[in-house]
């Protein structure tokens, strides 16, 4: 393989690496996207619970500490489109007041822009990916265009569980998704099979396999799978980064060189990245003159509860993704939390209908996946964690196979958050109750999804990584890319809000390639 | 945006399969891959790579009490095609639980210490001990370390054993088929997982 010098050196091929990628090819820069695991094709997703696995995390392990760990391989991706494969293409916007949280409501840091900063890119990649929605019926939505497509079809559960909302006064509309409900440029519509997450193989769910990626490579973007990037390559000085360290699939050690280094790995390989690549010149760490790599690490916490119905909830229909969202409960002084009214449910792994009750075995576990399989019904809440500086990936004292550190991500919840936890559950309690339920299972054990932060973007250089365009304040060409340069999460899902700060990323490097390439 | 080229251009919709061939792993028989899904390689008696003899009776034992049908699913067989996997191709629950490679390490721990908590209680191991014994032993394990348990805290070693016998059980488009709900995939796999 050709290790001539690029222009441009991309660490990761999920969304944030795509999209990048794309851009600078088709501005005839030269791109090299080295990525951890293999390179996918769409026609390689296996409708299968057991087959999704696949793409889930399968690298070099991360160590858990902490009140509440957090399932790492089964929340981030693994290879070519990273976790957007398995991503279920629910899309919301961040609201204005996930911006100025810190001045609202006294709690975490302010982002150093603003909703209507981002707001021209949500409506710019909307039109180019195609989400469907019901803006109307959105109450809470913040200002932007109109979606470009219908909204998705609602099964039954989703009546009936909307019902129950209703009814103890929380509204629900139409989730956006990026997933088109009718054919959109060439693309396919959705056929509502609810295998969403082992990856879409038609291309109705926007993943970068069919969004990004083909235009990189369109655009002369090479592609290197199961390239194992150890540690960024400084100039002497420590004032530039010259390229990336990274393995092949036999182990081979290479040196990619370029001009402007991008890290679109995920929020603990980013900063794990950057901690092993301490030099002389970065004794803490490359970009980590702040100490903050690592650092106000963030992930959603959740309550899943789930209902047992005499109706056939048509739960093998859908799509992984919630069909509606509510979110009255969305920028409050307590807190954001966002209703999710998931709808397809498929028997297995850990979501999966047959662990519901993960304490069922034997006769009782057949008889309850009988009544379950059309009966069951599904919510979900989840809830903005507050940054805080102890939630973080630092550096394990176990090596890897190449000799560098593994990642140790700690993660805790606070008592507001706690209480937090316990009002979603009593509120989804008494929604699957008004909806009809016999049977509630409501866990009283936290769970978390979406992982952000800890790369935070800010105008400090002595508290923030990089520039509100993932610049590193120590180090001017290099860039950070993905949800690790979020400072706060709000209660939505990330990767909306990924492709929309990564479109303005790219359209800062493209305007201003001279002062990054110098 | 590009338009969606090649294969995927004009997908197979909702293609029907039949028989459970949707989970279908390439085992050696007789020196020979066949291509085979863990039902069949049960049947067919294919020969462990990984587990041994007395591995693979306390698994299908146990896994049969936790999901009446496993053992015949091709509980062990499945197990074991996983085990001789890389970590990066890995079906198994054991992956997304984030449980620290080698795998085969885990499971051989694990199965020791069913078996030397069968012996401390009941006096045998699991495989050779009544039903109802079974049972108990199983019941506990939901909540507790039984009495002689050592390592990974026996609740978790039931969730992914009973894991990975639902993922034989129920993730097939057979098991779909008797539950009276259609599998629907996307696509038939053309070439094996």
């Amino acid at each position: 393989m050709s290790e001539e010098k690029v222009d441009v050196a991309i660490v990761g091929a999920g969304v944030a690496g795509a999209i990048l990628g794309a851009r600078l090819a088709a501005a005839h820069k030269k791109v090299v996207i080295l990525e951890h695991g293999p390179n996918w094709k769409s026609t390689d997703l296996v409708s299968s619970q057991i087959w999704s696995r696949r793409i889930k995390w399968g690298g070099a392990r991360v160590e858990q500490s902490g009140k509440n760990p957090v399932g790492y391989n089964f929340n981030m991706g693994w290879g070519s489109g990273g976790s957007a494969i398995h991503h279920y293409a629910q899309w919301p916007r961040l609201h204005p007041e996930d911006f100025r949280s810190k001045t609202l409501f006294g709690r975490g840091v302010d982002w150093p822009i603003s909703y209507e900063d981002l707001q021209p890119y949500y409506d710019r990649v909307q039109e180019q990916v195609g989400v469907s929605g019901d803006a109307a019926r959105e109450p809470w939505r913040p200002p932007g265009a109109p979606y470009p497509l219908p909204a998705m079809k609602i099964y039954r559960q989703g009546e009936v569980l909307a019902a129950g909302f209703a009814k103890i006064g929380i509204r629900t509309a139409p989730m956006p998704m990026a997933i088109l409900s009718q054919s959109y440029k060439g693309r396919p519509g959705c056929i509502y099979d609810g295998w969403c997450d082992a990856g879409c193989p038609i291309g109705a769910l926007a993943n970068p396999l069919i969004t990004d990626l083909p235009a990189a490579l369109a655009s002369g973007a090479e592609l290197r799978s199961s390239a194992v990037a150890t540690r960024v390559l400084m100039s002497k000085d420590g004032r530039h980064a010259v390229g990336i360290e990274y393995f092949d699939a036999s182990a081979n050690k290479h040196a990619q060189y370029a001009d402007v280094v991008i890290l679109a790995n995920n929020c603990v390989q980013g900063p794990r990245l950057l901690l092993n690549s301490a030099t002389s010149t970065h004794p803490n760490g490359v970009a980590n003159s702040s100490g903050t790599v690592g650092h106000y690490l963030l992930t959603h916490f959740a309550s899943g509860l789930k209902g047992m119905f005499d109706v056939d909830m048509q739960n093998h229909m859908g799509t992984t993704a919630a069909c509606l969202i509510g979110q009255d409960a969305y920028a409050k002084a307590e807190g954001s939390y966002t209703w999710f009214i998931p709808q397809a449910q498929k028997l297995t792994d850990l979501l999966g209908i047959a662990n519901v009750d993960g304490t069922l075995f034997g006769a009782a576990l057949h008889d309850f996946v009988r009544r379950a399989i059309k009966g069951l019904g599904s919510i979900i809440a989840i809830a903005e964690q507050t940054p805080r500086a102890e939630n973080r990936v630092s550096l394990a004292s176990t090596k890897d196979a190449y000799g560098y550190a593994l990642a140790r991500w700690n993660n805790s919840i606070d008592e507001r958050e706690q209480k937090l936890f316990i009002t979603m559950r009593a509120e989804g309690q008494r929604a699957l109750k008004a909806a009809g339920a016999t049977q509630i299972w409501a866990p009283e054990s936290v769970g978390f999804q979406h992982i952000a932060g800890g790369l935070r973007m800010g105008t400090d250089p002595a508290n923030s990584v990089c520039d509100s365009y993932g610049r590193c304040h120590d180090v001017p060409n290099l860039v950070l890319a993905g949800a690790g340069t979020f400072p706060t999460e709000g209660a939505v899902n990330p990767t909306f809000t990924v492709h929309a700060l990564t479109q303005r990323t790219a359209d800062h490097l493209l305007a201003h390639w001279g002062s990054y390439a110098a | 945006m590009p338009a969606v080229t090649g294969p995927d251009a004009d997908p197979q919709r909702r293609s029907v399969l039949k028989g459970g061939s949707l989970l279908a792993l390439l085992f050696s028989v007789h020196g020979l891959p066949v291509l085979l899904s863990p039902r069949a390689a049960h049947a067919q008696g294919v020969a462990l790579q990984v587990l041994t003899n007395t591995q693979r009776a306390t698994l299908e034992a146990i896994g049969e009490v936790m999901v009446p049908g496993a053992r015949a699913a091709g509980l062990a067989e499945y197990v074991d095609h996983q085990l001789a996997a890389p970590f990066g191709e890995c079906l198994l629950a054991a992956r997304v639980l984030d449980i620290a490679p080698p795998l085969a390490a885990f499971y051989r721990a694990a199965l020791a210490n069913i078996d030397a908590a069968a012996r401390q209680t009941f006096g045998g191991p699991f495989a050779t001990l009544q039903g109802p014994d079974q049972i108990a032993l199983v019941t506990t394990m939901t909540t507790k370390d039984p009495d002689g348990w050592h390592g990974a805290p026996a609740p978790f070693v039931f969730y992914l054993l009973r894991n990975d016998a639902i993922d034989v059980y129920y993730g097939t488009v057979e098991a779909y088929e008797r539950l009276g709900v259609p599998y629907m995939p996307h696509l038939v796999p053309n070439k094996p997982w």
